[in-house]
């Protein structure tokens, strides 16, 4: 300072004191600081040296005040003075000065070494790369190789500081801030750093994006196909800085102005950038979806506590997680329970639970936690995350289990506001229809989308709850402390496993079709809890619903489980969108029983996510050949074809078994080759007729989709269930026509007189059945007149079907069992007439039908041989080879159904 | 003044080019698993799809960034947002260029394929 001249305080003067402070905080910083590994040693500097921690704050925040106050300071220069008249050489260093400082401030910024620095390097690298003749020279200078941060090190702390010095000192004539302002710009600065601490990336969260100052250009860059050009715009900025500082005249004056002008428009692009681009530089706002997440999250700035809640030595032996100091391993570091792939010595905490991973005490360190990951709202951000299962996370929303397409499509064809009950649909997509809010009322809870909001293991009475509804298991002791609840940090987690159960199954499954209890062997009955014999042929359900031992499926009683049919693919979706559950359920009876050579495929070629799967659960398979499916071609991974026996081994046991081919008259091509196995190998399937469906605007309810009681219901009032052998129909799709079970899936009648705003018509009623998969697999299967006599089996309903014989004439007649329903003349559990054909869509699907005329009358004259020969007669066995020929050669005892008599 | 600084830039130039050369890593040797559809491995994306294998460098044409993502089996630039299907080639901008193919390797045993960078 020049002697006796009185100094006064300016914006460059607080910005030379706000240099001196990046200074000395820089000299301390690297000391704990590691070139090597920058981003270890940064977080490290934040979880286990909280003075060290400070001062990196210290550091970055004088930093960008000092950025702040330059740039304002040059402002206030060309604001006040009309001309400024610098020599030349001295505003081109000036000029030049803004640029270095940029350079050292961004230098800084790559010295972090996390997600956002190491883009931003390749960025820098790739525009200096472009800049003609001495771009590739140039790059590597100033970056060096690019698994090295030293010579970027080396500039930030020598060649850009010293320049910056240098070009200070000449500018202001002083080495030295006064004492009173570099006093007050320390304390200012310091109470800012102790409050907000330097970001650091988490290196998980998929927004990446430059330091502040960058983010307005990284606005313009991502308008550039060719980039490069952009470099002229910040040349065209120092030109400008240049031409204020040394010319004169209408051109100062018009520089003025541009540089105001882009500066204002930069400011705008810079606020853009920071809050109104997400992940993928895609654009958001504020209530958008994951807004918090894709944009504030990086925001998050933990404040330094000088007595963390651990003891510095923990901290030090923590272990390092994902190339960083995980501060969650600190406290819990004594938790037991997790599989190998999610112990936290291998993915920490963070990589779950979220949080803050470099906070230093409870409150912060849990801020934003995921208490409950793997609900699908949180999925990609915890199991989803890229070094994860983000392939999976992604397609389980497109699965069945998180659409509940089938279920929804139906209802709303029952409630006549869909022309088929075959539309792809999404429980996302809900309003306030009829049939909506009945599906809210009574049926929509069992999608993988629905929350789970509270810790605990699956039971039956759960629901939803995304990747957790299949892979959350609670050991005994983590069970027992989650009991006991005491307020002291837990020893035991639950797995995230791939021990997937049938009872994970169960809470949905036991539901609508009942497959989980059907496969175990139990039929839902009408009675009350309170009316429940004191019986093992007896089982109480989520406490209030009663069901009865029936027989149960082959596979079960073999020690089968639910996953050793079904693939993840079937379970978590393959990525495409299907109307109905058989669309999507990949794996066939067929794919395991079959004769002759199977469809396989060798381990070494299978896909990587069932090869992970495979060795997770089997270890080195590597020389088996494996089955796959033959509709989707997806790999069994259970299976094992040796010797040319085919074996299946139970995922979560290991046991294995060999497979059996199917029976010879399986396997007969010439009758019933359009069988499906399910049709005759299901011993009974629940069916239930009668219900009616009523709005109540007084009936206490509940949204299923809000999770939330609210006044005015659709009541169901059931009518009677029954395990029965099921009905037959015929699917006709692209490939096959097959006849498949079907029971009575909406026979109903719909009052909505009641319903607010109703439309249409008042009152509904449909003779629905639905294609069904009882899975009730009997080893015996059902004979030939509980098909061929049998008017259930033929969809007339329950009844006395008889033929009688008269002046020589045979004729079929059938009398119900229960009355027709004054809607359409059909007894009530029938799904088509007695010898009549019925049209249009009668069940749940516009491609399954019930037997036509023509088939019922097929059936029927093979019914009227089996009332006189025995199944397994030899006429009859003939008959399994050529019927028609047969029939030519009929005795005059055979009198077979005259169809012109009925 | 004008003889120092080029002499200065001539022996800058000399110095940046050869140790670039230098530290010019001619092939790489990586772990290699065919299951795996897409790999993200170093500065590579390693594609296996229909029974062929593809190499490409991982950095986005547009600026470089390093791409470690995928949407909806698409390879994502996570910096702007460019998009290249799984042959390289690129489905939406800023990027107009595909991704650049490198040439490569399989071992014998098809446990490592090797990079020519």
């Amino acid at each position: 300072m020049a002697a006796g001249k009185k100094h006064k305080t300016t914006f460059g003067t607080i910005a030379l004191s706000l240099f001196c402070l990046v200074l000395f905080s820089g000299v301390l910083l690297a000391i704990p600081f590691d070139a090597d590994s920058p981003y270890l040693s940064i977080s490290s500097i934040m979880v286990t040296n909280p003075w060290a921690s400070l001062i990196r704050n210290l550091h970055y925040w004088s930093s960008q005040f000092f950025l702040v106050f330059s740039l304002i300071h040059l402002y206030d220069h060309f604001h006040h003075k009309e001309r400024i008249g610098l020599k030349a050489s001295m505003a081109l260093r000036l000029s030049l000065g803004v640029l270095i400082i940029f350079l050292a401030m961004l230098t800084g910024f790559l010295l972090k070494g996390d997600a956002d620095s190491l883009q931003a390097r390749q960025i820098l690298e790739t525009l200096t790369q472009r800049i003609p003749l001495i771009g590739s020279s140039l790059a590597y200078s100033l970056l060096g190789n690019a698994d090295s941060f030293q010579l970027i090190y080396v500039h930030h702390i020598a060649t850009f500081t010293v320049f910056i010095t240098i070009v200070m000192v000449e500018h202001s004539r002083r080495f030295w801030p006064s004492a009173f302002e570099f006093l007050l710009t320390t304390v200012g600065t310091l109470l800012v750093s102790y409050l907000f601490s330097a970001p650091l990336h988490d290196n998980q969260n998929p927004t990446v994006k430059g330091p502040w100052y960058f983010v307005g250009f990284q606005e313009i860059l991502h308008w550039f196909s060719h980039p490069e050009w952009t470099l002229l715009i910040l040349v065209l900025m120092l030109a400008l800085v240049y031409i204020v500082n040394t010319d004169k005249g209408k051109l100062v004056f018009i520089s003025k102005r541009s540089l105001l002008i882009f500066t204002g428009l930069y400011l705008l692009l810079t606020i853009i950038g920071l809050f109104f681009r997400g992940e993928h530089w895609t654009w958001t706002y504020p209530g958008a979806a994951n807004y918090n997440y894709n944009v504030l999250h990086n925001f998050k700035s933990p404040m330094v506590k000088f007595y963390p809640d651990f003891k510095p030595d923990e901290a030090v032996t923590a272990p390092i997680i994902i190339g960083r100091k995980e501060s969650c391993l600190i406290c819990h570091n004594q938790t037991h329970g997790f599989v190998d792939a999610h112990k936290p010595e291998a993915i920490g905490c963070f990589s779950c639970h979220g949080g803050d991973p470099f906070a230093t005490d409870k409150n912060q360190s849990h801020r934003n936690i995921i208490l409950i990951p793997g609900n699908l709202i949180n999925a990609s951000q915890s199991c989803g995350t890229m070094q994860c299962h983000p392939n999976i996370v992604e397609r389980v929303p497109t699965g069945l289990m998180s659409t509940l397409s089938g279920m929804i499509s139906v209802d709303r064809f029952v409630f006549n506001e869909q022309d088929n009950p075959d539309q792809l649909t999404d429980v996302h997509q809900l309003r306030n229809s009829p049939a909506d809010e009945h599906l809210k009322n009574l049926c929509v809870r069992c999608h993988l989308g629905n929350l789970k909001t509270e810790i605990g293991p699956v039971t039956e009475m759960s629901r939803g709850g995304g990747c957790l509804a299949c892979h959350l298991n609670y050991c005994s002791e983590a069970e027992k402390e989650l009991t006991e609840n005491t307020n002291e940090t837990r020893e035991f987690h639950p797995s995230v496993s791939l021990k997937i159960t049938n009872n994970h199954c169960f809470g949905c499954h036991s539901r609508s079709g009942r497959i989980s209890t059907n496969y175990e062997g139990w039929h839902e009955t009408t009675l009350d809890a309170s009316e429940m014999p004191n019986d093992y042929n007896y089982r109480l359900v989520e406490g209030s619903r009663v069901f009865i031992k029936e027989p149960e499926d082959v596979h079960h009683k073999a020690g089968m489980e639910c996953i050793d049919c079904h693939h993840s693919y079937e379970l978590m979706g393959d990525g495409k969108h299907y109307a109905h559950q058989e669309d999507q359920q990949d794996v066939q009876c067929s794919d395991c029983h079959f004769s002759g050579n199977g469809n396989t495929i060798a381990a070494s070629d299978l896909d990587n996510e069932s090869a992970l799967i495979a060795a997770l659960r089997f270890g080195n398979i590597n020389n088996r050949t494996l089955l796959k499916t033959q509709k989707h071609e997806h790999a069994l991974i259970n299976t094992s074809i040796e010797n040319d026996s085919v074996f299946l081994y139970s995922k979560n046991s290991g046991k294995k078994r060999q497979m059996k081919a199917p029976t010879t008259i399986c396997a007969r091509n010439n009758a019933h080759q359009n069988m499906a196995c399910s049709s005759c190998h299901s011993a009974w399937a629940p069916s239930c007729i009668g219900c009616h469906n009523s709005y109540d605007p007084n009936e206490p309810g509940y949204d299923m989709i809000r999770n939330g009681e609210k006044r005015g219901s659709w009541v169901e009032y059931i009518g009677t269930y029954a395990a029965k052998e099921p009905a037959l129909g015929i699917r006709v799709s692209e490939e096959k026509t097959e006849v498949i079970p079907v029971t009575p899936g909406m026979v109903l009648t719909i009052d909505k007189k009641s319903y607010p705003q109703s439309k249409g018509d008042s009152v509904i009623f449909h003779r629905l059945f639905a294609p069904t998969a009882p899975h009730t697999t009997s080893a015996k299967v059902r004979d030939c007149k509980s098909c061929h006599n049998n008017p259930v089996a033929l969809g007339f309903g329950e009844g006395e079907l008889t033929y009688k014989v008269a002046d020589g004439k045979g004729r079929w007649s059938f009398n119900a069992t229960y009355e027709d329903d004054p809607n359409d003349g059909l007894p009530a559990d029938a799904w088509t007439g007695f010898l009549e054909n019925r049209e249009g869509t009668v069940s749940t699907r516009t491609n399954v039908k019930p037997f036509t005329l023509a088939q019922q009358q097929e059936i029927l004259t093979v019914g009227t041989c089996l009332n006189c020969h025995d199944e397994n007669s030899g006429v009859m066995m003939q008959s399994l080879n050529n019927y028609q020929e047969l029939l030519k050669k009929t005795s005059n005892h055979c009198i077979l159904p005259d169809w012109n008599q009925h | 003044m004008t003889v120092t600084i080029g002499l200065f830039v001539a022996i800058w130039n000399k110095i940046s080019l050869t140790q670039m050369n230098q530290s010019k890593k001619r092939k790489r040797t990586l772990p290699f698993d065919k299951s795996k559809q897409i790999a993200f491995i170093d500065e590579f994306i390693i594609i296996n799809q229909a029974g062929e294998t593809m190499v490409f460098l991982s950095h986005c044409t547009h600026l470089g960034c390093k791409i470690n993502q995928t949407n909806n089996s698409k390879l994502v630039c996570p910096c702007h947002g460019s998009e290249y299907d799984l042959d390289g080639q690129v489905i939406k901008g800023p990027a107009y260029k595909n991704l650049r193919a490198v040439n490569f390797e399989i071992s014998e045993n098809s446990s490592q394929i090797e990079i020519e960078n």
